[in-house]
């Protein structure tokens, strides 16, 4: 679902190829709410997350930008004992702080639009917190703020964009490596956006704001967590979502939002499906 | 006096607009390929600004260019115009000098 860099003018699941100015930095805000309720397991679980996603570009040369995402998250998790009550758990925090560096490969400017390809690389570090407990005892990885393990990932990121829409694909790979007995599947994902400018429908003078209508695809396949070095039947899968929304973006802000649907889920076992995932923020340039 | 009021009064506002008036430096007109969404736009013009005697910027996006007028007696070059846009992620393809400027 996108590594969630700021990105510059860009979609809001999905990162882009286009370039942060020499010496400038991009700073995005975003909300994000998740939502899992459909569980036929006999613990019916209930997942809610809410979560503040707060990213820095800076463009160390005009080929080269750095980036850094921090995430807040407010996981909890409602789900049925044995006997059948009810109880919650819940963590609150930040979560692991991911670093990437994305240096454009391809950059074919012409009149009015442009074809940027970019390469990224970048670690997610274990800052958040991986040791969490309450009356229960400790929480469930999945559940933590913090996964206590160095992942690397990587990937790549083509942009075209003209005046009148832009289209941004993304292949990812995420390993993760082992931290308490624990090692979540790694992950590979492929992001697509189309934004297509709604409003001016003609463009005059000046530099108007432009507003987009967005459609997004996010394609992520999950491998099996490992508990001990054994593989979890209940872990990973295939989700891939749709994603409409809007953006509106002016010379120094842009505000956009998607909501982001499942439209195939394939997990394993008794995985938890997704029900929506919506997502709101607001980038700036300075 | 009332014949020579109104006339001197015109004439007292037509020297005023003329003496208020500032001189400006040159105009130039620059092609800047790439650049098709107002968030790119805030880059360019940045790096632009940044530049020694530049006194402002109009963007057309759709034309793709912005026109950079000088202070007075300021001047822009065309290496640095190309620079500063290719720091800001963008192509220059045109550089011209629309006007030599007013002066006094």
């Amino acid at each position: 679902m996108g590594i969630s860099g700021p990105a510059h003018a860009a979609p809001e699941s999905v990162d882009t190829a286009l370039p942060v100015s020499k010496g400038d930095f991009v700073f995005r805000e975003q909300f994000l709410y998740r939502e899992a309720r459909d569980d036929a397991s006999p613990a019916a679980r209930n997942l809610e997350v809410l979560g503040g996603i707060s990213a820095l570009g800076y463009g160390a040369t005009s080929d080269l930008a750095l980036f850094g995402v921090v995430r807040y998250l407010d996981k909890r998790l409602e789900l049925a004992d044995a006997s059948g009550r009810r109880s919650v758990r819940r963590t609150r925090g930040i979560g692991d702080v991911r670093l990437f560096a994305r240096h454009t490969i391809l950059q074919r400017d012409r009149p009015g639009r442009t074809l940027r390809v970019a390469p990224f690389l970048g670690l997610e570090l274990p800052t958040g917190d991986d040791d969490d407990g309450d009356r229960f005892g400790r929480l469930p990885a999945t559940l933590q703020a913090g996964s206590g393990s160095w992942d690397p990932f990587g990937g790549l990121v083509a942009t075209y964009q003209t005046l009148d829409f832009q289209l941004d694909a993304q292949v990812s790979y995420k390993a993760n490596t082992e931290a308490n007995g624990f090692r979540f599947g790694d992950e590979f994902g492929f992001d697509a956006s189309l934004q297509y400018r709604l409003w001016p429908r003609e463009l005059g003078s000046g530099v108007p704001g432009f507003l987009y209508g967005i459609i997004e695809t996010n394609l992520l396949l999950q491998a099996k967590n490992e508990v001990g070095g054994t593989g979890d039947p209940d872990s990973g899968g295939t989700t891939l979502f749709l994603s409409p929304g809007l953006q509106y973006a002016t010379r120094r802000w842009i505000l956009g939002a998607v909501v982001q649907l499942p439209v195939v889920q394939d997990r394993n076992g008794a995985a938890l499906d997704d029900d929506v995932i919506v997502r709101a923020g607001i980038r700036v340039n300075f | 006096m009332k014949h020579i009021a109104r006339p001197a009064f015109a004439l007292l506002i037509a020297l005023w607009s003329v003496t208020s008036a500032r001189a400006e430096g040159s105009s130039y007109r620059l092609e800047v390929d790439g650049l098709a969404c107002p968030f790119c736009a805030y880059g360019v013009e940045k790096k632009l600004n940044a530049l020694d005697g530049v006194e402002r910027l109009e963007t057309n996006i759709k034309e793709g260019a912005v026109i950079v007028t000088m202070k007075d007696g300021a001047e822009l070059d065309e290496a640095s115009a190309r620079q500063a846009v290719k720091d800001a992620g963008f192509t220059l393809n045109g550089f011209k000098q629309e006007s030599p400027g007013t002066g006094k």
